[in-house]
């Protein structure tokens, strides 16, 4: 220990100072504020005045809430989007990593929802949901169909939700899947062509495989951002949908806290809400670990 | 052990910074005496018109500067909270007047009664009677008391006809002083709403309106009410209420004088009336520069049809400007309050603007007089403010969240396929629940 240096001791002062504003970033954006809405959560606050500590009383009105229970099944309903969206962006990405023309151009088409501004995106849908003159049933309307009002029918709003959101998370996780296709070894197809391996063998047990680590981490990312999707259905629907049959747990917690000056209820929820993310992602890094193997 | 002691003195450092930081950010004050910031929300036409308002008042006032800050309507609730909660309150801004009483009783906003009723150039009895009283509270009841605040302006939410449409289907004019009742508007609406290109589908209707907008006017009109006059109780399961409600669903289901069920939301009817499909729609204030320069029809306004009472019946919305009771310039802000609600000079570019009508008595008589700009009767406009109309429901309580449970779960009785009587049963309970705890909410924050 004691042979340390001078300029080892300099260099490591140095190095705390290079992360110093991302860990004061998290302490001050991340930490401070999650812990105070913890806080928060035991106690009345409107989010105006004082706040008086009422204990569990929160979470007890939430155990008894019939709004809480179906916002939070619209939230899980919409993750349906997720395994479709996944499938669908890994079928792109084994199109498009073919030596075909094009592509180049494809991947940008697909990449280009990623960029833009959900807000901006979520009004052209709005639009194009329209149950008179949206383009949706417009083009239904060519093969005879007379479409629904999509956003105002209980039945339809989730489908046109989700729908969205697959075609918003195309370009981000093809492109994930895209990048690890092209990191799997052409060594490894020969070997199984000599063996006579068939298209569907060699993606079932190389492919599939090989981008399993990509698929682990759209899993988890996906799963964690459909929990707290907002913006979409603020837009497309800022009133919840016809029977609050759109409302997300995070746009009820928003409404809460925001409309109804109820920030301690909504806190209490934003716990919950955050308990019930860190559990599902721990199970599914524990199932990850089970199942994993590695590849050398 | 080195390594790790100093790791937690640097952990130990940061997190005092971070905290240090984050005092500051919460006792941050705003210090230099000619200085204001203004917070406030529209749409492109009215941040243009608020903006260049702002700049006359800093021409006006030299030496003075204000830092503007402006969101669009649906990001402002949200903006503000963070700001009430941040500690940095703007020390001007625009506020809901449902927010009155949590603001108040928060000490959110400043009481500027002195400074506007001792003010020589503010005439407060210029000023529309009911704007100002929506920004007075006693401490027990919205309408009385010190003056927290000043409308940006009043919403007075009227009836539109097609009058084109009228003289084409030869039908004698609505009478604007007299309204239809209920059986008369069903029997003009089932005459307009017709097939006209004779393709076998409707595209001509009578109306279209939307619930969460229109139907006040037709429960009140019945005598009937959301609350009761303590505000402490949801009446809507009275029977009054039940037969307004019933005849607004069968205006739909059993008269069929509207667009059928899946396109009956306001966008859609918004975009019928302005291609000229419909013969009544709701117009309001705001929606005047837009049909300027839209619309290729006729039209003009008349009171919503009366029902029982015999009295026409609508809404008046309104959005405050208040000063922040930390601010610290009082009395700088509450000048541009004035400006901006209560001055010839203010009001004149805003209503210029097409999206308001005037605060001032006087020059709104002298704007509704010029029937050179439509709609004719905007005399209408005026007998809402100033005779007939009332604020929301939701207004009177600490929050509205049991006024908004109403509509959330209503489209099954606009669709039929639930009777009005089934669904006050099942909603009233829900809403008292809510209610209770608004009222209990109140009384919290007082303390």
């Amino acid at each position: 220990m004691k042979t340390k240096s001078n300029l080892y001791r300099k260099e490591k002062y140095f190095g705390y100072l290079f992360i110093l504003p991302p860990v004061v970033g998290f302490l001050l954006f991340t930490l401070y504020p999650a812990l105070y809405s913890v806080y928060g959560s035991f106690t009345d606050w409107n989010g105006l005045g004082q706040m008086n500590f009422i204990g569990l009383d929160n979470f007890k009105d939430i155990l008894t809430d019939d709004f809480f229970y179906k916002s939070m099944f619209n939230t899980l309903f919409l993750m349906i989007g997720i395994p479709i969206g996944l499938v669908i962006s890994l079928l792109l990405a084994l199109g498009l990593n073919r030596k075909i023309p094009g592509t180049t151009t494809f991947r940008v088409i697909y990449y280009v929802p990623v960029i833009s501004s959900l807000a901006a995106i979520s009004i052209l849908w709005q639009w194009a949901y329209n149950g008179d003159y949206g383009l949706v049933n417009q083009f239904l309307d060519l093969f005879g169909i007379k479409g629904p009002n999509w956003l105002a029918n209980t039945t339809t709003v989730k489908p046109a939700l989700i729908i969205m959101t697959i075609w918003k998370g195309l370009g981000y996780s093809m492109l994930l899947y895209l990048a690890a296709l092209q990191s799997v070894s052409r060594s490894y197809y020969e070997a199984a062509e000599l063996d006579g391996a068939s298209g569907f063998k060699m993606f079932r047990h190389i492919t599939w495989p090989m981008v399993k680590p990509v698929t682990f981490f759209l899993v988890v990312t996906n799963i964690i951002g459909g929990s707290q999707i907002f913006t979409e259905i603020n837009i497309m629907t800022p009133t919840g949908g016809p029977e609050y049959s759109s409302a997300t747990i995070v746009f009820y917690i928003w409404q809460k806290a925001f409309d109804n000056l109820q920030m301690g209820y909504a806190s209490a929820m934003a716990v919950i809400l955050g308990l019930f993310i860190f559990i599902v992602t721990l199970i599914q890094f524990k199932m990850n670990e089970r199942s994993s193997f590695d590849v050398d | 052990m080195l390594r790790q002691k100093s790791w937690l003195i640097v952990l130990a450092s940061v997190l005092m910074l971070s905290l240090v930081l984050a005092g500051c950010g919460g006792s941050k004050k705003n210090s230099d005496p000619n200085q204001l910031t203004f917070m406030f929300r529209g749409g492109p036409d009215e941040q243009k018109a608020y903006n260049a308002v702002v700049e006359e008042f800093k021409k006006d006032n030299p030496g003075v500067t204000v830092k503007v800050i402006q969101t669009t309507g649906d990001q402002y609730a949200t903006k503000l909270q963070a700001a009430i909660t941040g500690n940095s309150i703007p020390d001007v801004f625009f506020y809901n007047p449902a927010d009155l009483k949590a603001y108040v009783n928060s000490n959110i906003l400043l009481d500027i009664s002195k400074y506007i009723e001792n003010n020589k150039e503010v005439d407060l009895k210029n000023m529309w009677a009911d704007g100002v009283n929506f920004y007075r509270y006693d401490g027990k009841e919205v309408g009385k008391g010190a003056l927290y605040g000043l409308p940006k302006d009043l919403g007075p939410f009227s009836l539109g006809y097609n009058k084109t449409m009228f003289e084409k289907a030869g039908i004698p004019l609505p009478d604007k002083n007299k309204p239809y009742t209920w059986d008369e508007f069903i029997k003009v609406n089932q005459e307009l709403t017709k097939d006209t290109d004779g393709d076998g589908k409707l595209d001509q209707f009578g109306t279209g309106l939307n619930v969460q907008w229109a139907l006040q006017a037709f429960v009140w009109s019945n005598g009937a009410d959301w609350i009761d006059s303590t505000h402490t109780k949801v009446t809507i399961d009275e029977p009054k209420f039940i037969e307004a409600l019933q005849f607004f669903a069968d205006m739909q289901n059993k008269y069929k004088i509207t667009p059928a069920i899946e396109q009956a939301q306001t966008l859609d009817t918004y975009q019928r009336w302005m291609r000229g499909e419909l013969a009544f729609f709701p117009v309001g204030p705001w929606d005047l520069s837009t049909y300027d320069r839209e619309l290729k029809f006729d039209y003009d306004l008349i009171p919503y049809p009366a029902g029982s009472t015999g009295k026409t019946a609508t809404w008046i919305g309104s959005l405050g400007i208040g000063v922040s009771s930390k601010t610290a310039n009082p009395e700088l802000a509450a000048k541009l309050v004035t400006y901006l609600s209560a001055s010839k000079e203010g009001q004149e570019a805003l209503v210029k603007s097409g999206v308001q009508i005037p605060n001032l008595q006087d020059m709104a008589k002298t704007w509704a007089a010029d029937t050179s700009t439509k709609p004719a009767n905007k005399e209408e406009f005026l007998k809402i403010v100033t005779e007939y109309g009332r604020p929301l429901p939701g207004q009177y309580t600490y929050n509205a969240e049991w006024y908004d449970l109403f509509f959330t779960d209503i489209q099954p009785v606009i669709d039929g396929k639930m009777s009005a009587a089934d669904y006050v049963k099942q909603e009233q309970p829900k809403m008292q629940k809510l209610l209770d705890r608004a009222v209990e909410q109140d009384q919290k924050s007082k303390k």
